[in-house]
C-alpha cells in the first residue's frame, strides 16, 4: 500500500549520526522481527541438501492457496443456497480430507502452517 | 579489481566521506557517473559476505552521507566492476535523477506496531460462536462434512474481520501522520502479532512535527505496542539497483 503526499522539496538539514530507536517492548519486537525474517526466506536455496524442501515448500504453498480458494468457493455456494444438503456434506468431506492430506505433507517435509506463504513484494503475501 | 558500491548522490562531496572506512576497512571514494556520484571502495572478492561487521560498515558509509545529504542507497552486497557501475548509472541516469529528486531533503522513519492478536481473535470468535452453533446444530446431524464447512465459514468470517481491524489501524496511523509525511509505504499483516510495518518519507525540516504527531498518536492507543525508529536512508522508497 503506497500513500503519497508530494510537497515542494526542502533544503537539507544535517542529522545526528545515530538513528533513534524508541520502544517500551524491545524483547517482544525482537522476537517478532526475528520470526518474520525466519518465516519468509526471499529465495529458494538450490543446493543439494535443501532443494527438496525448498521446492516442496513452494509447491505446497501453491496447493494451500488453491485449497483455501476452494473452501471459500464452497462456503459461498453453501450460503447461496444452490447446493442440496447431500452436496454440502459431500463437498465438506472432500475438503476435510484435502486438509488432512495437507497436514500429512507438511509434517513429512517438516513445515509449519506459517511456512506456507510467499512474499509478493509490494503486493504483500500470497496467503 | 571489483568495487563495493554504497550509494548514489548528486550532492555528495569528498569531504563528506573522507573520514569513513568501508568494507574491510577500505578507503571510500567518489566515482563520477555523469551528473551522479557513486560512493565506492575497492573490493577484492566476488561477493560480500553477510557479517555483522560488513553490514555495519555498509550502513556506516551510507549513514555518513545521509548525515549531510539524502543518497539513493544500494542494498547490502552491491559488488560490481567499474564499467558495470558506470554502465548502470549511465543507462538509468534520468530515472536515478528523478529518484534523487523524490527523496531530496527527506529521511525514512519507521513505525512498527504489535497488537494483541489472541485477544482480537478471541473477541471475534465469541462474536461468531453463537451464529456458528445456530447453523451447526442442524447441520452437524447431517454429517461431519457439513460441520467442517460451517467451522470453516466461521474461520473465514473471523479472518475477514481481523483484516478489517488491522486495516483500520493502518488507516488510523496514516491519518495521524499525514500532515507530516511526504510518502508512506505500509505492510499490513492481520495474521501476525506484528500487524503494521510502516515506512514514512519525512522532510528533515519536519522531523520535529512528525515525532510530535507520532508521540501524540501513540499515547492515544495504549492497546498497541510501538517501535519507532529513524532517521534511516530511504531504503523503502528508492533503492539504487533494485
Amino acid at each position: 500500500m503506497v500513500r503519497s503526499n508530494l510537497v515542494k522539496p526542502s533544503p537539507e538539514v544535517p542529522l545526528p549520526v545515530e538513528p533513534e530507536i524508541d520502544t517500551l517492548h524491545a524483547e517482544e519486537f525482537a522476537r517478532e522481527l526475528r520470526r518474520a525474517s525466519d518465516t519468509l526466506p526471499p529465495r529458494i536455496n538450490i543446493d543439494a541438501e535443501s532443494v527438496e524442501q525448498g521446492l516442496a515448500k513452494l509447491v505446497l504453498t501453491l496447493i494451500e492457496f488453491i485449497r483455501r480458494l476452494l473452501e471459500k468457493q464452497a462456503i459461498r455456494r453453501m450460503e447461496g443456497g444452490d447446493l442440496s444438503p447431500e452436496q454440502i456434506e459431500e463437498l465438506g468431506l472432500a475438503l476435510m480430507k484435502l486438509e488432512e492430506k495437507m497436514q500429512e505433507l507438511k509434517a513429512q517435509f517438516g513445515l509449519a502452517k506459517e511456512d506456507l506463504n510467499l512474499d509478493l513484494g509490494p503486493v504483500g503475501r500470497l496467503i | 579489481m571489483n568495487l563495493y558500491a554504497y550509494c548514489l548522490s548528486d550532492e555528495v562531496t569528498d569531504s563528506m566521506i573522507e573520514s569513513v572506512a568501508g568494507l574491510s576497512g577500505a578507503k571510500t571514494r567518489l566515482m563520477q557517473c555523469g551528473e551522479i556520484m557513486a560512493v565506492v571502495s575497492e573490493f577484492d572478492d566476488e561477493r560480500a559476505t553477510v557479517t555483522r561487521e560488513n553490514v555495519l560498515a555498509h550502513e556506516r558509509v551510507v549513514r555518513r552521507v545521509l548525515s549531510e545529504t539524502t543518497p539513493l542507497p544500494f542494498r547490502f552486497g552491491a559488488v560490481v566492476t567499474e564499467s558495470q557501475l558506470q554502465s548502470y548509472v549511465d543507462s538509468q541516469q534520468d530515472h536515478l535523477k528523478a529518484q534523487l529528486e523524490r527523496v531530496r531533503g527527506c529521511v525514512e522513519m519507521s513505525v512498527k506496531v504489535i497488537w494483541n492478536l489472541e485477544a482480537v481473535r478471541q473477541e471475534i470468535a465469541e462474536h461468531y460462536e453463537q451464529e456458528s452453533k445456530a447453523i451447526g446444530a442442524g447441520e452437524t446431524r447431517r454429517g461431519s462434512g457439513t460441520a467442517f464447512l460451517v467451522m470453516k465459514r466461521s474461520e473465514i468470517l473471523g479472518e475477514n474481520v481481523t483484516r478489517t481491524r488491522a486495516e483500520e489501524i493502518a488507516d488510523w496511523l496514516a491519518e495521524a501522520l499525514e500532515e507530516t509525511v511526504r510518502e508512506t509505504r505500509v505492510t499490513v499483516e492481520p495474521s501476525a502479532p506484528l500487524v503494521i510495518s510502516a515506512a514514512h518519507l519525512v522532510e528533515r525540516r519536519r522531523l520535529k512535527d512528525y515525532r510530535s504527531a507520532l508521540r501524540c498518536a501513540r499515547s492515544s492507543r495504549r492497546d498497541l505496542h510501538f517501535l519507532t525508529s529513524g532517521a534511516w536512508p530511504p531504503y523503502s522508497f528508492t533503492i539504487a539497483g533494485s
